[in-house]
């Protein structure tokens, strides 16, 4: 590869300035797509703006230009439309008319392109990939300085979509969690629909000469979805989304300028390195920590098993001679044993485990939640007594001091279990 | 049910001790319930009240999170083919391409295996069942020109159709015309009356105590189940639709709270 | 005028392509799968891109070997996706389908720039170009059809019933998750041998649009694959001849705008289902008793 090519110069940073507005306005618009579940609409309009593009284009507008940024608007809207007329009208599942819709759309905006490209500068391959490293080039001059065409529209169009949110955030909000609810206390919720889908249309046509029509798609959907493993506010989600979007952007450019490819698609592939990682390694709903919580949850079982069981050993020995049969620990529950008595719960006699006084008071608490258990469930269900061990053993590790309280309270203060054992009382600590 | 006490060998169905989770959080706890043929037994309960879903847990749609279900003492894999199913009307998609000839041929789909087509048999036996049902002149029409009512009676064909020892049906009466309703339950005391088992999701207490010999009374557990007259007392009814059970509610969400974060 | 030798065979194998698209289709669209091949599609790219890199040869076998691979890839990384996060469905796809045609366009543009020889053919992969196809080619294509229509014969009977009742064919014991696999496995198949004649942003409307359209005309399974068959093959061969006959235009768009012209007449003009009908002819009751 060529050294030369590497040198740093105000081209790139005005190609990965560009690159992260076009990526910003589509986080922005991609997070509230996510979440109404309209990703696939993303999809058919990234793809159908292309027609009106290219019309527009016909029609005397300039690449970037306020008619064709008109023309993607109305392609994206008829789109939309003519996607319910076909559900309505021809009967169609959502998915199959989208699929007619923007193949059709799609192919009639390459053949126009094809066709007319002798007089408009649209080249049919750099429609479905863009070329940001050529946008640094076509450049006008606001307030003394140069800068990129494109990097103006982006900003333009990121403003619009930005202010647009902040407006109607509040319908936004309501309308994608629960758009029924929004029309029935008349929220305009069609009108909020048809802005949000204008603003996708915007974000795309925008998108259009740096990243192409298809890659698109990945800019609108990945750092949303991305966020949405991360965070669980629309708000959190939104401004992670956009910071996902900038950094990955940037990324993409400098691989792409590393490895000599597209610059497009590298930001595609980083972001979807981003979702991988975000799958496997969020803190709360990544793969990693889910399977951790899942085993810590498991340790705990046993160790609380094990805890009742010497609280019940010694209950026993308390009514009477040493009466219940033991078998052996197994490996686990002695490596849980092993783990209590350096935190405390449990002692190593002569005579085996013996609890501590904490360990008590927490085998109590695990015992007192099995037989409470138990007892309501004699209480309301109907179950024979040889059923009810099973689902308390269970049931015993989940239940927190107020649920406790209210199962006691609706056993009727009763303080033995269906089998005749006490109930151990709550412990205050 | 009634059976219980002069009966020899193992139940036709048994629920033993069934817990079920949609996704971590129980919505059916801890549910013990035997049923003999031959019958026509009711699960009835409030709207949310896990009825379908315990169907559908006896049947392998749902998976278990507790407690095991068998037929004839042995599990549902090994007798599935003496097991007949009629979902609820609006699972499926009625604009579905297939005649009602068609839909009643998939009912004889298990006994003929992979690759194999209906023959003459198999259209014989679809031809009966829709006769048995009143609509042997709409064989060739498709599903969806069908009212409610005559596309419940296609459902009910077609577990006709797979021969079956014991009959779930999940909600066949929602939505249906007097004289679909009185030919379904023609059709399902025949069943009765031929030794097999017929256990039927239903909501209408009045029809209920009309038709059926045995009745469960379900809110997210079991409150009740024996004879019709024994069960459908005031006291059980009160107890069943006394609105949510606050309790097993929070208890449900608590282990889904504490499966998830801890 | 006389049409090359070579383009008549082309021709046909695009046209077996074209109907086995068809047929295949109509069992994604029935089990409401239709997207998945999209996914599908625009992941093909990528792995011809690597198989032409492997092999540094771009024997057309090849490469759809490789779009295979990839294709059936980015179907499991769905999978993966559905089953261990929750992201739902839709974004799911849009994500597989984004990223996988970002590495193909980033492995392309690689190609390009290196000046590798042969790579600049492979861009015909992105929208379809049938002039450069030989007669083996055409053999290969037409070949995988008629294997991919014989599948489809053998497992009409499961795929139809998992199709329309999904939860009755899981409780009568038929393996639901292994027929959809296979469904959409073969969609997939169907897309990675469109894809010379319509290209990977495209080829979907193959997979979609024959089957939409032909549902309009029948109401029955059957019938129903047999007309979506005939659209996909008048599609395909229209696409073929134009694209023929304007030089630079690309076969896939060609093959597109075909089909959906005779989906809209067919919205128009289909007996009782059509727009025309629908409003004028005399209209059906909905039940007879």
């Amino acid at each position: 590869m060529d050294p030369a090519a590497f040198e740093w110069n105000a081209m790139h940073g005005w190609a990965i300035a560009t690159a992260a507005m076009v990526s910003a306005g589509c986080a922005v618009v991609g997070t509230l797509l996510v979440v109404r579940r309209m990703s696939l609409l993303g999809d058919a309009i990234s793809h159908a703006v292309l027609p009106g593009i290219a019309v527009a284009v016909l029609a005397g507008g300039r690449p970037g230009g306020p008619l064709v940024l008109l023309g993607a608007v109305a392609a994206a809207l008829v789109t939309v439309g003519l996607t319910q007329v076909l559900r309505s009208e021809g009967g169609l599942a959502e998915d199959s008319s989208a699929g007619v819709v923007f193949t059709t759309l799609f192919a009639a905006g390459v053949v126009l392109i094809t066709a007319a490209a002798s007089r408009i500068d649209l080249d049919p391959s750099c429609v479905l990939y863009g070329i940001l490293e050529l946008v640094p080039f076509d450049t006008i001059r606001i307030a003394g300085l140069e800068m990129p065409r494109a990097f103006v529209t982006a900003g333009l169009v990121f403003a619009t979509i930005l202010l647009g949110c902040v407006l109607t955030w509040k319908e936004q909000l309501f309308a994608a969690f629960d758009p029924d609810a929004a029309r029935a206390a008349g929220m305009p919720v069609t009108a909020t629909t048809i802005g949000l889908l204008a603003a996708a249309a915007l974000a795309t046509v925008a998108s259009f000469e740096a990243v192409g029509a298809i890659l698109v798609v990945a800019m609108l959907v990945v750092p949303a979805a991305t966020a949405e493993l991360l965070s669980r506010r629309l708000h959190r989600m939104m401004l992670l989304a956009v910071v996902i979007a900038v950094v990955s952007a940037a990324i993409g450019y400098l691989a792409a300028w590393h490895w000599n490819t597209s610059a497009a698609g590298m930001i595609a592939v980083v972001l979807g390195a981003a979702y991988v990682l975000a799958a496997v390694a969020a803190p709360q709903d990544g793969l990693v920590a889910r399977l951790a919580a899942q085993a810590a949850l498991n340790w705990r079982v046993t160790a609380e098993d094990c805890l009742a069981f010497l609280w019940r050993e010694e209950e026993s020995a308390r009514r009477g001679p040493e009466s219940r049969d033991r078998g052996g620990w197994t490996l686990r529950q002695r490596v849980a044993l092993a783990w209590m008595s350096w935190a405390g719960g449990v002692l190593w006699t002569a005579d085996g485990w013996r609890l501590t006084d904490s360990g008590r008071t927490r085998a109590e608490t695990v015992v007192r939640s099995h037989r409470l258990w138990e007892a309501w469930l004699g209480h309301h269900v109907k179950l024979p007594l040889d059923h009810l061990h099973p689902p308390a053993e269970w049931i015993e590790h989940h239940l927190g001091a107020d649920v406790r309280a209210r199962i006691e309270a609706e056993v009727g203060g009763r303080d033995t279990d269906p089998h005749g054992r006490a109930i151990p009382p709550e412990q205050t600590s | 049910m009634a059976g219980e006490d002069r009966h020899q060998g193992p139940h036709t169905i048994e629920f033993h001790d069934v817990t079920v989770a949609y996704g971590r959080r129980p919505v059916l706890w801890n549910i013990d319930l035997a049923i003999d043929a031959p019958g026509l037994f009711a699960i009835i309960g409030p709207n949310g009240a896990g009825k379908s879903t315990l169907l559908k847990a006896a049947l392998g749609l749902v998976p278990l999170a507790g407690g095991t279900v068998t037929f004839f003492g042995k599990p549902f894999a090994d007798v599935r083919r003496r097991i007949g199913y009629v979902p609820q009307r609006e699972t499926v998609d009625w604009d579905f391409p297939v005649s009602v000839m068609d839909v009643v041929l998939m009912g004889t789909y298990p006994r003929l295996g992979w690759f194999r087509r209906p023959g003459p048999a198999e259209r014989d036996c679809a031809r009966a069942c829709l006769g048995r049902v009143g609509l042997a002149d709409v064989a060739d029409r498709q599903i969806g020109r069908l009212s409610g009512g005559q596309q419940q009676r296609v459902f009910l064909a077609r577990a006709l159709a797979q021969q079956a020892d014991v009959y779930f049906l999940d909600e066949p009466l929602a939505g249906v015309d007097a004289r679909s309703q009185d030919q379904i339950f023609r059709v399902l005391s025949e069943l009765r009356g031929e030794g097999r088992l017929v256990v039927v999701v239903h909501h209408d207490l009045r029809t209920a105590a009309e038709w059926f010999d045995g009745v469960a009374l379900v809110d997210m557990r079991l409150v009740a189940s024996g004879p019709t007259a024994s069960v459908l007392t005031s006291d059980n009814l009160r107890r069943t639709y006394a609105g949510p059970l606050d309790v097993l509610d929070e208890i449900g969400l608590a282990v889904e709270q504490a499966r998830r974060t801890r | 005028m006389t049409i090359p030798y070579n383009t008549l065979v082309v021709a046909a194998g695009v046209a077996a392509v074209g109907f086995a698209a068809g047929v295949v289709g109509s069992l994604g669209v029935l089990r409401k799968r239709a997207l998945a091949g999209d996914a599908a599609a625009h992941a093909t790219l990528a792995g011809v891109a690597t198989a032409f890199l492997v092999s540094g040869r771009r024997d057309l076998p090849v490469l759809l070997a490789g779009g295979l691979a990839s294709a059936l890839l980015s179907l499991g990384g769905l999978v993966l996706i559905r089953r261990f996060t929750k992201t739902r469905d839709d974004a799911a796809t849009a994500i597989v389908l984004g990223v996988s045609f970002g590495i193909g366009i980033a492995l392309l543009s690689g190609i390009t720039a290196r000046g590798i020889p042969g790579g600049g053919g492979l861009e015909q992969f992105l929208l379809g170009h049938t002039a450069a196809l030989t007669a083996a080619d055409a053999a290969l294509l037409a070949g995988v059809s008629i294997a991919a229509l014989a599948a489809v014969w053998l497992g009409l009977k499961e795929a139809t019933l998992v199709a329309f009742d999904p939860a009755f064919a899981a409780a009568s014991g038929w393996p639901v998750a292994v027929v959809d696999y296979c469904l959409v496995a073969l969609v997939a198949v169907m897309v990675v041998v469109g894809l010379p004649a319509a290209g990977a942003v495209l080829v979907t409307a193959l997979v979609v649009i024959p089957p939409v359209a032909a549902r309009l005309w029948t109401d029955r399974v059957g019938p129903m694959l047999l007309v979506s068959g005939c659209i996909g093959l008048v599609a395909a061969v229209a696409g073929v001849v134009a694209s023929g006959l304007v030089p630079r235009l690309a076969t896939g768009p060609m093959i597109v705008l075909t089909a959906a012209a005779i989906f809209f007449v067919s919205l128009l003009f289909a007996p009782r289902r059509g727009w025309l009908a629908k409003r004028l002819g005399p209209r059906f009751p909905l039940t007879v008793e």
